[in-house]
């Protein structure tokens, strides 16, 4: 089952007169369950293909569908709720807020779906808080945690809502190698676990390994599409 | 359409506890800000406060001194009084004042004659207002002048003598024990002098009393003008629990089968008094409210510094579906906090200041010598606390510093999300 697909997606930025080409005419589908990595060099594409699925960006021509719905002529307030039923996020730099503790900012993309129930969101935060092994820091700050401690929480930041796709920046670039493993070994656990689509930008061989699909980027265009040994089968 | 039913906003509580945490991310920069706001709303409660005590003590002022809190007319007094005509005089005053006293709400009345006349020290005459007051008996139930005497003493009943004001003794050079001569002219057109000996001063802080006016006892009014057993009003005072309109309207209706009589509050007598009070209150309200203003436009800077630092934190928000209008929400909700807090200290600080006045009194004649600050005022004056003032300003400051940051929180609202999360 196709959880999202871009379609002949085109995407030019203009900086200052000139028109940067981004993404140059690419088609993917992707797949329920897929954990599927984009790489490539930087100024490949790589992040812009992440922005038009995370409904960040619209493509200047092409189509971004996810599930149902496509992002086409949605105002910004449509593309906000789009991405707050439909999408998780993990971000290179983390991204926490960092006035609220572990538990709170789990809990803040729950009170967006607006589950006014607060029992019913802390049991969500906690079971998903025991998932990642943070069940016992949920009441420190973002700023009392390492670096992997944080990404974890973003992953369950990520996940807490169950969206359909998870979209990851980079998720390994501030960590040292072996956290990196750790976060990696985490959300195929939880890919493999929920069946959650992970996409993830990425130009570390060694988090390439663990994807079950491999699409690799040239200059704004899809260089080779491949099988991979890593994440779950996609269906 | 997709995702209708997803509200994309965070609960108000978690607003209010979201802002209150961010208002400590730069701890230094809120309490400098705070501080500015506090400033200004203590200024602005301290003067509020001054100007609340300084208009009560005016009215107690009219009330014990001029006025009192209603006074009984023969028709056609009133639209005259500023001529101080003797056509229009009160008689059968016991059987009056027997019937005014049954009426609810009333504690005291007294009979007063006042007429116009010149008084001379021998060198100069100058054109005054006599006042004839019953000594014995009722004046000073009603009025207050025995505790305004400042130098001699109050009139006795039976002896000549006459109660100056301070301004009209200083004008004429003359002190207590000094002889006076008092010339008038009776209901009919004759002359009359008479010399009468000053027994005291009065300082009241009453312009019209203390610079155009003497006292006499009753008795003495009524021999020099020819009307023996009249005057030209009754004075009334209420008790303390009776209430102004209501109390005017049973004696109106106690008195309106006797003969054709006006019964007159203090407010209707002193109309022009009271006009100016309310322009007063709202020039200075604007000037105050301008000052606010001022003084919250800092809490628009400060959130403008906050939205531009956090401008990744908030594409993050955005990415995660909070709408536009909830990033708006959060930075009113910091700005208004930032201005609760320092209204809050402003706040704080003029209830002690005000209160410490309020029982030692401020000395108006240190910051204004003799100059007229335009309200019948005594030398110290007593600010007054009002809770209600109080808390409405304060609320008004919150709702300034909210929409001072309207327009930050309308900027860090409209994000593209994606450049945003690109911001260094």
């Amino acid at each position: 089952m196709t959880v999202a697909r871009l379609i002949d997606v085109h995407k030019t930025y203009m900086v200052g007169r000139v028109r940067v080409p981004a993404v140059r005419g690419v088609t993917l589908d992707i797949e329920h369950g897929a954990f599927m990595s984009i790489a490539g060099p930087s100024g490949s594409g790589k992040t812009t293909i992440l922005n038009l699925l995370g409904a960040l960006d619209t493509p200047t021509s092409g189509t971004v569908q996810i599930g149902d719905g496509t992002t086409d002529g949605l105002s910004l307030k449509t593309l906000a709720d789009f991405r707050n039923t439909h999408l998780g996020f993990v971000f290179q730099t983390f991204n926490l807020i960092p006035v609220l503790t572990v538990r709170e900012n789990v809990d803040f993309p729950l009170q967006l779906q607006g589950i006014g129930n607060k029992r019913e969101r802390n049991e969500r935060v906690m079971k998903i808080l025991q998932e990642v092994g943070l069940g016992d820091l949920v009441d420190r700050r973002p700023t009392e945690l390492s670096g992997g401690q944080q990404q974890r929480v973003a992953v369950a930041r990520a996940l807490v809502k169950g969206p359909r796709l998870v979209l990851a920046d980079e998720p390994t670039a501030n960590l040292d190698s072996e956290t990196a493993g750790e976060i990696m070994a985490l959300m195929q656990m939880m890919n493999e676990k929920h069946g959650t689509t992970f996409i993830f930008s990425t130009h570390d061989p060694l988090v390439m390994e663990r994807a079950s699909r491999l699409v690799r980027l040239h200059d704004g265009r899809v260089a080779s599409d491949e099988g991979g040994n890593g994440g779950r089968h996609a269906s | 359409m997709l995702a209708e039913s997803i509200p994309g906003r965070l609960r108000p509580l978690t607003i209010l506890q979201l802002g209150w945490r961010n208002l400590r991310r730069n701890r230094r920069r809120t309490w400098i800000t705070a501080t500015t706001v506090a400033l200004a709303v203590l200024l602005v409660q301290v003067a509020v406060s001054l100007l609340i005590g300084i208009e009560q003590q005016s009215f107690d002022n009219l009330i014990n001194y001029q006025t009192a809190h209603a006074k009984l007319y023969a028709e056609g007094y009133f639209a005259n009084r500023d001529e101080l005509p003797l056509d229009y005089t009160l008689t059968g005053l016991d059987e009056l004042q027997a019937t005014i006293r049954g009426v609810r709400g009333v504690a005291a009345t007294t009979p007063r004659l006042s007429f116009s006349a010149q008084v001379s020290n021998g060198v100069d005459l100058y054109a005054c207002i006599g006042v004839g007051i019953q000594v014995t008996g009722s004046d000073h139930d009603v009025f207050r002048i025995p505790q305004a005497v400042v130098d001699g003493e109050y009139l006795k009943s039976g002896e000549d003598g006459l109660l100056m004001g301070t301004g009209l003794a200083e004008l004429f050079g003359v002190d207590t024990g000094d002889w006076v001569t008092v010339l008038t002219k009776t209901q009919a057109g004759a002359y009359e002098a008479l010399d009468l000996p000053i027994v005291g001063l009065v300082g009241t802080g009453n312009p019209l009393i203390d610079r155009n006016s003497f006292l006499v006892p009753l008795e003495i009014a009524q021999y020099m003008l020819g009307l023996e057993g009249a005057a030209t009003e009754l004075a009334i005072r209420f008790s303390p629990t009776a209430r102004d309109d209501e109390t005017i309207a049973e004696i109106t209706r106690a008195v309106q089968d006797l003969r054709q009589l006006d019964v007159k509050g203090w407010r209707e007598m002193e109309e022009d008094f009271m006009a100016l009070v309310r322009v007063k209150r709202t020039g200075q309200g604007v000037f105050l409210l301008i000052f606010i203003v001022l003084a919250v436009v800092g809490i628009t800077n400060t959130i403008l510094m906050a939205s531009f630092e956090r401008t990744r934190e908030i594409g993050m928000m955005m990415a995660m579906g909070l709408r536009g209008s909830g990033i708006r929400e959060l930075f009113l909700t910091e700005g208004a906090l930032t201005g609760l807090l320092g209204g809050a200290l402003g706040s704080l600080v003029a209830v002690a200041i005000t209160a410490y006045f309020a029982t030692v009194g401020l000395d108006l004649t240190a910051m204004y010598g003799d100059m007229d600050i335009g309200y019948p005022v005594k030398d110290t004056i007593y600010p007054a606390v009002n809770i209600a003032v109080l808390v409405a300003s304060w609320l008004l400051t919150g709702v300034l510093a909210a929409l001072a940051s309207f327009y930050p929180a309308a900027r860090a609202s409209r994000h593209i999300p994606v450049e945003a999360l690109r911001h260094v």
